[in-house]
């Protein structure tokens, strides 16, 4: 093992980093879009039941099957795991981002109207920060769960350290089946807790004190 | 349980989702056009073998994970031992993190292929959700309803059975579908193992290139993880208490 | 109270013309051609029951809601031919449990308007200090606290200081002390009615409350409902000669002991007494007395402190002494009539002692001259009968003799 992991270091680095900046990439696009996709629902209340369905329905389809349907619209490689793990990242996301945005009190928000603020800054100043804490619970939640389904994506030769889990799976009996496995897994699980030690860092620092639980 | 106008509109609509889904593709296989390879992978009788082994895997390891994680999470919450909870809990959650396949291969390399070692595998990655909801349940059970129930003579085993578990029964048992609706999605990874199900579907359309095979797979697998998702919440409205 | 280059600004002209709010899908207006006037400079307080209009009333002079109809000018000018924000930003805002943000500190809180005023970082944190010591929070304290770390007066106090903030010449209150206790409540009422002596702005406050609309309104409009007013007057009017049967069961049937809340101790006769030290002899504080015309003794300690309160009667011995746990009741000459009846229902004295800022004698409140000033206020018959016949069997001793007003 320790001379599997020495002869294949810079191999194996890569990977990792792969993986976390496939998963990174992925988050922040999902964040983005969920944000904004909770911004329009919680503003629209008709739309509120349409988001839950949304997300209830989507986190209960299966990562294996969702990359069967993107395969026929994205092809085999890098796109199709970008989009899987885009997906099922915006799901958590969106829903807390609805849920932090409309337990932001309306009396605050009416408050900050009647000492004139415009709603970008009523948006940026009081209900975003207010809801920040939930939205980035969802965010910790999002992460972990896309490090397993960008493993997964490996399967249509997504990046990342899924394609050594494959490998060892397919050379099962072989000499370093036991060993690509393993790394592949236990790298994903060190991966997934430097993310989120980052994401609560990031929390640490972008809560402000006066909300912090 | 009473559902909100929300909760309604979603509790009726997954299963209008799941028949129309389930009409629209046997309406499909009945009239398609198909080859050879496509016609044999999507024989009826194979479609029914693999549905049968996906739901009775998933069932299996429901059992397995409802045996062990519910008695657990009530252990860990009674006095003595719910010192070592948050270390458990912590543990259990860096578990989470590691990817499914990942515990899947690793498995098989020490127990071998086939279906008990997927059983242990799916287990192990559906244990977390129905431990720590039952241990948040419990946990979320009102001090002085336990020590009313314990200061009218109920003993303390009759204070779990009647008093805490009926309250912790929603919180409980929504960890049970969380698990039920995870292992739907994981067993599609058992045929890696050869310990079958609908997953392989997917891998042969992948493999074969065939689209009408993976996403016959895929429509199946997720249709029945709504339908479980769906019986998940009626089970819900009929074990919960209803004053809650 | 300042020496900020915008302060002092005075208060505005409120005035309400026709104005009418209309919800699309109900069929009655919730403000039905309200015209109303609030002087420059006045305290007014919109009173009602719930979904009487008296909230959306108060929300239409910023525009948080728009009128369907009719026109409100402040200091003449029509608020629609302002920028809703630019309006917003001179008046002041404050709502119930003080409406803080919870991510930003006490300073942060304040510096909103400003902020948004462009005004410079050093003239904010003057400006917040300065607003901190106003509502009585030391700055060097409170500056940098969050909201959560302070106690519901406090928040509301905050919240009172962040309206005032940009020194807006209105001020509008939405039911602003209703989630403190009784006794927070009553002492933040103190204190806006101290800040306003001092800064004069127009506050138009709602309040379901008739107690604090009394208390705190130069004038109270009591709605009655779709914003129609019932009555709008000042407080002892509004108490003495109810418009109509809606306001005098609103203001309900204690309204004589509300009516005391608002009249000065100065307004009654109070009893003189001469003021001896302990240590003086008997004989020489009866013939004092005597010569006084009246039968009451103060007696002052070295400190010339009040420390006992005797009838001649019970004066006994060579020299005068202080009975220990006789401590009288001091009251202040600001209090109202409703204070000197608390603390003497409430001590069982017959009396209450009168002083000035200094602690100087002025005089004795008694029980019967309370009421008998209740009585010669209000000549008609109804609540004040029922008070009376309730309380003056109570009466202290009968033998308390008629005197002048004259101060030994």
């Amino acid at each position: 093992m320790g001379a599997f992991i020495a002869s294949r270091w810079a191999d194996i680095a890569f990977r990792m980093y792969q993986h976390a900046s496939l998963v990174a990439q992925s988050v922040l696009l999902a964040a983005v879009i969920a944000v904004a996709l909770a911004v329009v629902v919680t503003s629209v209340p008709r739309l509120e039941p349409i988001a839950n369905a949304i997300s209830t329905i989507g986190l209960t389809i299966p990562s294996f099957a969702l990359l069967g349907l993107f395969i026929p619209l994205f092809g085999i490689g890098t796109t199709t795991s970008v989009a899987v793990v885009t997906f099922y990242a915006a799901l958590p996301i969106l829903r807390n981002a609805v849920v932090g945005l409309l337990g932001v009190d309306r009396a605050l928000l009416e408050s900050a109207r009647g000492m004139g603020m415009k709603p970008l800054a009523i948006f940026l100043r009081v209900q975003l920060p207010l809801a920040w804490p939930v939205i980035l619970t969802g965010l910790r939640v999002s992460t972990q769960m896309s490090m397993g389904v960008a493993a997964i994506a490996a399967y249509v030769l997504g990046p990342g350290l899924g394609s050594y889990i494959f490998t060892g799976l397919a050379q099962i009996g072989g000499r370093n089946a036991l060993n690509y496995a393993v790394v592949g897994t236990v790298g994903v699980v060190v991966v997934a807790l430097i993310a989120d030690a980052v994401l609560a860092l990031i929390g640490r620092l972008t809560i402000s004190k006066g909300i912090r639980a | 349980m009473s559902l909100d106008r929300n909760e309604r509109q979603l509790f009726w609509g997954i299963p209008v989702i799941v028949v129309a889904g389930a009409l629209g593709w046997v309406l499909w296989r009945a009239t398609a056009d198909l080859d050879d390879i496509e016609s044999r992978q999507l024989a009826w009788g194979t479609i029914g073998t693999l549905l049968g082994q996906h739901v009775v895997l998933t069932l299996i390891c429901a059992a397995v994970v409802l045996v062990i994680g519910v008695p657990l999470g009530i252990a860990l919450t009674r006095p003595g031992i719910r010192r070592v909870t948050p270390a458990v809990l912590a543990v259990a959650n860096a578990g989470q993190s590691a990817p499914v396949i990942g515990l899947i291969v690793l498995l098989a390399m020490a127990m071998g292929f086939g279906t008990p070692t997927a059983v242990v595998a799916l287990s192990i990655y559906a244990f977390l959700p129905v431990l720590a909801n039952t241990i948040t349940g419990l946990q979320g059970v009102d001090p002085a309803l336990v020590e009313a129930g314990r200061g009218m003579g109920i003993s303390s085993m009759g204070v779990l059975l009647r008093i805490e578990l009926p309250l912790a029964s929603k919180v409980i048992l929504a960890g049970i579908r969380t698990a039920l609706v995870l292992l739907v999605g994981t067993a599609s990874f058992a045929t890696f193992i050869n310990a079958g199900g609908l997953g392989a579907l997917i891998q042969t359309g992948i493999a074969l290139f065939r689209f009408r095979i993976l996403i016959s797979g895929a429509v199946i697998v997720a249709l029945l993880a709504l339908l479980v998702e769906w019986l998940g919440q009626v089970m819900e409205m009929i074990v919960a208490p209803k004053g809650l | 109270m300042s020496t900020d280059s915008t302060a002092n600004a005075r208060g505005s002209e409120i005035v309400f013309t026709d104005v009418v709010k209309q919800y699309p899908g109900q069929t009655e207006p919730a403000v039905d051609h309200l015209s109303l006037g609030i002087d420059a400079g006045e305290f007014v307080t919109f009173v009602g029951p719930s979904g009487c209009g008296k909230t959306t009333s108060l929300k239409m002079i910023n525009r948080l809601i728009e009128p369907t109809s009719g026109t409100i000018t402040i200091d003449g000018q029509d608020t629609r031919e302002l920028d809703a924000d630019t309006l917003r930003r001179r008046i002041g805002y404050v709502i119930q449990g003080g409406g803080l943000f919870p991510h930003m500190t006490v300073a942060g809180n304040i510096a909103v308007v400003p902020n948004l005023l462009k005004w410079d970082k050093k003239r904010i944190r003057r400006r917040t200090d300065e607003l901190l010591e106003l509502v009585g929070l030391d700055p060097a304290v409170y500056r940098d606290r969050y909201p959560r770390e302070l106690s519901g007066g406090q928040q509301q106090r905050v919240g009172v200081a962040r309206g005032l903030a940009a020194d807006p010449p209105v001020m509008l209150m939405d039911e602003p002390f209703g989630a403190v206790d009784p006794i927070t409540r009553s002492r933040l009422q103190d204190e806006l009615l101290d800040v306003q002596s001092k800064l004069h702005k127009t506050i138009v406050c709602v309040t379901h409350d008739i107690d604090e609309a009394i208390k705190l309104g130069d004038r109270i409009c009591v709605m009655a409902d779709h914003g129609r007013i019932a009555q709008y007057d000042t407080a002892s009017e509004i108490l003495a000669n109810p418009a109509d049967d809606f306001v005098a069961d609103f203001t309900g049937s204690g309204s004589a002991l509300k009516q005391l809340a608002l009249e000065k101790v100065s307004s009654i006769r109070l009893e003189p007494a001469v003021l001896v030290h302990v240590g003086d002899p008997v004989p020489d504080v009866l013939e004092l007395a005597r010569r006084h015309d009246t039968d009451q003794v103060i007696v002052l300690d070295a400190d010339e402190a009040i420390v006992d309160w005797y009838w001649t009667i019970n004066l006994r011995g060579p020299v005068v002494r202080a009975r220990p746990g006789r401590q009288p009741i001091l009251l202040d000459e600001d209090s109202s009539l409703d204070t000197v009846l608390d603390a003497l229902v409430t001590s069982l004295h017959e009396g209450a002692i009168i002083v000035d800022d200094h602690e100087h004698f002025l005089g004795i409140a008694t029980f019967d001259e309370v009421t008998a000033h209740v009585r010669r206020v209000n000549a008609a018959p109804g609540a004040i009968g029922d008070f009376d016949a309730g309380r003056t069997h109570q009466a202290p001793a009968p033998d308390a003799p008629a005197h002048g007003q004259e101060r030994p």
